[in-house]
């Protein structure tokens, strides 16, 4: 029985282990992607070299045999510079967004693809809290928002985006019409208080999302009502005020105390606030020069100063959002920098490090080549963009669900289950390291269960394997070799005949979205 | 489509086997009779054998030799070997594609006569730019050549259409003189086969008492063909770049006619000493040679022939001859004197390191597979010489197929192997065929077979015919690739040695080391250990090619230096240039810069400069030769070959050769140069096999010695005005208004201006060179 150092740690495994093995009894993880326990390593992928010590370069330690005496470095900065460059060099040939264009475009980062998903499904409770899980007050923007996620909608290159907007505001109408209007559940108190300086989006916003966090959440504004520049601003006819009263009562329902008529520096001073409340979060719209000074923020070229990512102001313990810190106005930035907020404001709370919201590593394919829209057809319904009857109504039932099924599904349907992404979030791989040339996007779905899209494959070969080990008559195959090296069914037949009996075992064992399950709890469901 | 009728491949299947092994053989059948692979013909032979439908077509889409899509009437391969590369063979290609109106992205003309693809090499480098129309190779072409080309071929169809015959091997008699001509694909590419036909037609009808006699290469590629008279009393006289109309005044020269007067006689020798001797008749294009000919002497006298012992000399398919020169008197010793354990102390003593590129010491594999208690085993003989810019692997199998043979059964002797293969790669049909031819003649012979000298030791061997895969010259790609796999290389250890054909320990060497051994046997290992260098013993045949004044094959001392090679062996650099590089090794390879002309050839020598023995490939460069278009022109071809295993090399090179096109267009940024060297390196790092470790090596050799050229591509300037995109073409004073350049333009970019000096509109200029080759007084500038 050969005996072995791994990163310093001696053990002893059976006879014709590999190194991946004996890295594993001793409890140290190595990335793998292409291997998968009971088929033959193919050492393709090479997210898990290793350095052994005498041996040329670095060696996969899936197929490395372990021996005798050998001395092996798993995570040294050399190993791991390899590894990140292996990541970096398959997601320049991996053509998949992880995330759709319209939720990376989004300023909150809606999940647009998951809710229109659910619309599609008839899940209209599901697709609220899909929204309301980044969107604070969709009814309200789904009148009056800019619609950049529209502008993101790879349809729109082709016969017009998917109306996601009159989606959102369907989805936000039906709740609040609904005899009991969704509303997240809260943590227990956490005895911690927090005072918001002006009840506009951003302010409201992030009541609402440090309430669900069990804070105390005190929102003054100088005027009687809240809502900012959204009651006090944006026109009736834009705006209808009952759908603004009612999804500001709700953020109320949850706990958040309003308190009108009360103007920091006039009213209330921002030393008395620092001293009555555990953090204060500065919210209060359009700001004139000298204002932040004067109430001891420092200021920047567009309002109040702030760390970018953490909405932190030069006082400790004191935040600010909104178009108090930015020159271009908009209510979903708005909304968006009151979530992102009260992660920073929960983090500083709990005696963590502050360091805002977690950025989650995705991959674009950016511009699409002439002619490769087409690929996302496959699975889209191809009917034109619907509209409603009236300018300024929004969908019916019909209509939406209509409307719903035009969505491309651009997101990766393994956006959670995809090894290359996780590992790429790991070893900090810059997806656009090595641009080049690229393969296309292309979807099979003439499988009944599983859609095959080409351009995320990494050229494992595990589903190759697995089919021929399942007994499949057709099968899988490489096809051609070099960069141009693709995974294919035989005969260009489709997935349905090539995989009759192993589809899911190959989904499943797929290190990226390239095998994935059409539609499943997973793709209709928050994770 | 039309359905393809099926009979054939039962009949296919019926006579080649229904293994999983056999599965390059049955698809090169199919090919063979219906021109592609038809996806029935694919289906049946899934029916018919135990290959399944993933295995056949993995295996089919792997190979460069099939095609899926119906193919013209005939084949046209352009090389873009880096012989031809260097020599314009991206331009004879873009020429043939022009002239025959190939729509874009097709590769077949739109009447299907034609078919047009790219080879990786064609192993005949001296006739660079050459090119393949089914089995006749053209030599020497320009792109304005094109249409004469076509037009010369499918005459010859139609002569060959009214007769054919039979191939023919003279039997050798000491009685009568010899008239020796070398048959193998680079001679008979540059005629040699039609002065054949034309010498055998002479001596029948003047009834001259001469053989006819094919040989072993003489390597002199140079002056091909070569035409060698030996009388029955030993005098011989030989003739270079001989042509079918040459071959009856040769005949009538030196064997007396009997049916002739003299009066004719002597007017045939005058006129054949006209032909030879006058400069003013196209005095280039042939002369006679004898050895005390300086450029034949200097060519031969540097040279020391062990794998090539007797070339010129000895009929390459004649077994009776091979005899006579001492053949297979090795394999008696070995099986009469000495022990396995012996042979591989002399082998040890000899210093022998094998051939094929990595010099790992031979006795060492020899006896890990001796000392393997394995009951089975095998020998492989490694003929898959896919480097573009090599061709000593065809030309030492197809002049010595019986030396090789010897050797590969010295081994097998040795290591207690029964069984053996070798594998050729498709592309060398001659090859296939004399070794084929070889083995058949040692088996009736007792040389091969069961009880070989009865001796009780037994040796079976086969032909494998690879199907276009450089990778395959990997040992564990190769050995997938027999086994009847896509050649995919895998991990080491184990090493074929441990686990190998069949997860049997198995030895596998390269072409020339198997051709050395009977010389090392016959010789003594001490002889073979007095050539050479302290680490690198014996001798090493390189295919010389490129910008040299004399290019073929040679065979040299270990430790002869660069300079020697290029400068007294290969003449210098042809049409007064200034040598700028050598090209050691291909794609595994570097290029050793002219200051380096002083480094010995040996193999870590080669190495420590960065280069490579490779398995030989030498391709001289001069100064008009772009050394980022060729560390490009060698990615592209790795990248092409990479089996598309591992992550690194499969996408690693395709980002190497992004960023070389970007520089050779002119479009390279800044961190370009440091990007490549990065990718370079972590390619090499974490390779499996030796096409990735080795990638890199042109691309890291031209920086490390010609950084200046990178660094002038990044602002846009190609010294060597090479890269298209940074060159253009115009007219100078110089000009005559002979209207040449603008008859000629494929581009239309010249206009006719007769007694004018002509211009050339750079906006329609295709850069393909056209006009400078035809003008007549060079006054075609390129910057």
């Amino acid at each position: 029985m050969p005996k072995l150092v791994i990163d310093n740690r001696e053990v002893e495994v059976e006879n014709g282990s590999t190194v991946l093995d004996a890295a594993e009894k001793l409890g140290i993880e190595i990335p793998t992607m292409c291997f998968l326990k009971g088929y033959k390593a193919s050492t393709s992928c090479m997210a898990c070299v290793v350095k052994v010590e005498g041996v040329d370069g670095l060696v996969p330690a899936c197929g490395t045999i372990a021996e005798d005496g050998m001395s092996v470095q798993s995570d040294s900065e050399q190993v791991r510079d390899a590894r990140k460059a292996a990541l970096e060099l398959l997601l320049s040939d991996h053509v998949g967004d992880c995330v759709g264009p319209c939720q990376a475009i989004c300023p909150a980062g809606m999940n647009i693809p998951l809710m229109i998903r659910q619309i599609a499904a008839g899940k209209l409770r599901e697709a609220i809290a899909t929204v309301k899980r980044d969107i604070a007050l969709p009814a309200v923007l789904g009148r009056i928002c800019p619609k950049p996620c529209e502008r993101g909608c790879r349809r729109g290159a082709l016969d017009g985006a998917v109306s996601i907007c009159l989606l959102k505001r369907y989805v936000a109408d039906i709740d609040l019409q609904s005899a009991k209007p969704y509303l997240p559940s809260c943590k227990p108190a956490q005895n911690k208080r927090v005072v918001i300086v002006g009840a506009g989006p951003a302010g409201l916003a992030a009541a609402y999302y440090l309430r669900q966090q069990g804070y105390e959440c005190t929102l003054l504004d100088e005027h009687e009502e809240p809502g900012g520049m959204l009651r006090y601003g944006v026109p009736e006819e834009e705006l209808e005020r009952d759908v603004l009263d009612k999804e500001i009562a709700s953020i109320e329902k949850l706990g958040a105390k309003f308190q009108g008529r009360t103007r920091i520096d006039t009213e209330v001073s921002m030393e008395k606030l620092r001293r009555d409340y555990d953090a204060v979060f500065v919210a209060v719209g359009e700001i004139k020069a000298g204002v932040p000074e004067s109430i001891g923020l420092e200021a920047g070229p567009n309002g109040i100063a702030i760390d970018g990512k953490t909405y932190q102001t030069n006082l400790p313990g004191v935040f600010a959002g909104g178009d108090a810190v930015r020159k271009r106005r908009s209510t979903v930035r708005a909304v968006a920098d009151g979530k992102e907020a009260a992660v920073s404001i929960g983090q500083y709370l709990s005696g963590e490090e502050v360091t805002g919201p977690d950025k989650e590593f995705n991959t674009r394919i950016g511009k699409l080549e002439d002619g490769e829209i087409e690929g996302f057809m496959a699975y889209a319904d191809r009917a034109a963009r619907v509209t409603p009857s009236q300018k300024g109504d929004g969908f019916t039932d019909e209509q939406a669900r209509a409307e719903a099924v035009r969505c491309l599904h651009c997101d990766c349907r393994k956006a959670q289950g995809c090894k290359l992404r996780q590992y790429a979030q790991d070893y900090g791989a810059k997806p656009g390291r090595y641009k080049g040339r690229r393969r296309l996007f292309v979807q099979q779905v003439q499988h009944p269960d599983i859609i095959y899209e080409s351009g995320k494959c990494i050229d494992c070969g595990l589903c190759i394997q697995i089919a021929a080990k399942a007994g499949e008559k057709l099968g899988l195959t490489f096809i051609g070799r070099g960069f141009d090296v693709r995974m294919a069914v035989p005969f260009e037949r489709s997935m349905a005949e090539g995989l009759e009996n192993a589809a899911g075992q190959c989904v499943a064992a797929c290190p990226t979205g390239a095998l994935a399950f059409k539609e499943n709890s997973e793709t209709t469901s928050q994770k | 489509m039309d359905k393809e009728d099926l009979t054939f491949v039962d009949q296919a299947v019926e006579n080649i086997g229904a293994g999983q092994e056999k599965v390059l053989e049955i698809l090169q059948a199919i090919q063979g009779h219906y021109g592609y692979l038809p996806e029935e013909a694919l289906e049946r032979t899934c029916e018919l054998t135990e290959i399944t439908p993933a295995s056949i077509v993995g295996v089919s889409t792997f190979y460069s030799q099939f095609r899926h899509r119906p193919a013209g009437r005939y084949m046209i391969r352009v090389c873009i070997g880096t012989a031809c590369h260097v020599k314009g063979g991206q331009q004879v290609y873009d020429s043939f594609q022009r002239y025959l109106s190939i729509p874009e992205g097709d590769d077949t003309d739109t009447e299907k006569m034609f078919t047009v693809e790219k080879v990786a090499c064609l192993g005949c480098c001296m006739l660079a730019p050459a090119i393949q129309i089914d089995d006749i190779t053209y030599g020497h072409l320009s792109s304005e050549q094109v249409p004469a080309v076509l037009r010369d071929f499918l005459e010859q169809e139609r002569a060959r259409a009214q007769q054919m015959e039979e191939p023919y091997y003279a039997k050798a008699d000491r009685e009568l003189g010899e008239i020796r001509i070398c048959l193998d694909s680079s001679c008979v590419a540059s005629g040699s086969a039609r002065v054949y036909e034309a010498l055998k037609k002479a001596v029948k009808q003047t009834s001259a008492r001469a053989v006819v006699k094919s040989v072993g290469c003489l390597g002199m590629s140079f002056l091909a063909p070569i035409v060698e008279v030996v009388l029955a009393g030993g005098a011989s006289f030989r003739y270079a770049r001989v042509r079918p109309d040459d071959a009856r005044a040769i005949v009538l020269r030196h064997f007396k006619p009997k049916k002739i007067g003299p009066k004719i006689k002597n007017a045939i020798s005058t006129i054949l000493d006209k032909i030879l001797t006058d400069k003013a008749w196209e005095p280039v294009t042939r002369y006679s040679v004898d050895v005390r000919d300086r450029s034949v002497a200097d060519f031969m006298d540097r040279q020391r022939h062990i794998a090539t012992e007797h070339c010129g000399h000895i009929d390459p398919v004649s077994l009776d001859e091979y005899i006579r020169y001492d053949g297979f008197k090795a394999l008696e010793k070995c099986v009469n004197e000495l022990s396995g354990e012996k042979v591989i102390t002399e082998i040890e003593h000899s210093g022998l390191r094998g051939r094929g590129g990595a010099g790992y010491p031979t006795y060492l594999k020899w006896s890990a597979v001796h000392n393997s208690d394995s009951e089975k085993k095998y020998v492989i003989c490694n003929g898959d010489e896919g480097d573009p810019g090599a061709f000593m692997d065809r030309m030492l199998m197809e002049s010595y197929p019986y030396r090789i043979i010897e050797g590969m059964a010295i081994a097998a002797y040795t290591v207690g192997a029964e069984e053996g293969n070798f594998y050729i790669r498709a592309e060398y049909p001659l090859a296939i065929e004399r070794v084929s031819k070889a083995i058949n003649d040692c088996r009736e012979r007792g040389f091969l077979g069961d009880n070989i000298l009865d001796r009780g030791f037994s040796l079976h061997l086969k032909i494998v015919a690879g199907a276009g895969a450089f990778v395959c010259g990997e040992e564990t790609a190769l050995l997938a690739s027999i086994e009847g796999r896509r050649g995919m290389p895998r991990l080491r250890p184990p090493y074929p040695v441990v686990s190998g054909l069949w997860g049997k320990p198995t030895l596998i060497n390269n072409v020339e080391t198997y051709a050395v051994v009977p010389w090392i046997i016959r010789n003594g290992p001490e002889a073979f250990a007095a050539l050479g260098t302290s680490g690198s013993k014996g001798t090493k045949v390189f295919a010389l090619a490129g910008k040299v004044a004399r290019g073929g094959l040679i065979e040299v001392p270990m430790g002869i230096s660069i300079g020697r090679i290029i400068e007294d062996i290969g003449g210098g650099i042809a049409k007064g240039l200034r040598f700028k590089a050598v090209q050691v090794g291909g794609p595994s390879g570097g290029c050793v810069p002219a200051q380096l002309r002083a480094t010995p050839v040996d193999f870590e020598t080669l190495t420590d400069v960065g280069a490579m023995m490779g398995s030989g490939g030498m391709v001289a460069l001069d100064e008009s030769d772009c050394m980022v278009d060729i560390a490009r022109y060698f990615l592209e071809f790795t990248q092409n070959q990479s089996c598309g295993k591992c992550t690194f090399c499969r996408i690693g090179t395709r980002r190497m050769l992004d960023i070389l096109e970007r520089l050779c267009a002119g479009e390279g940024r800044k961190t370009d140069i440091e990007e490549l060297e990065h990718l370079a390196w972590m390619i090499k790092n974490t390779s499996i096999c030796g096409l990735g470790k080795t990638a890199p090596n042109p691309v890291l050799s031209t920086i490390k010695y010609f950084r200046d050229e990178y660094e002038a591509h990044l602002e846009g300037r190609c010294p060597a005005g090479k890269c298209k995109a940074l060159i253009t073409y115009s007219v100078t004073d110089d000009c005559i208004g002979c209207t040449l350049c603008a008859q000629h333009c494929p581009a239309d970019a010249i206009r006719m201006q007769p007694y004018e000096t002509h211009e050339i509109d750079a906006d329609k200029c295709i850069r393909c060179g056209t006009c400078k080759g035809i003008c007549p007084v060079e006054a075609i500038k390129v910057e």
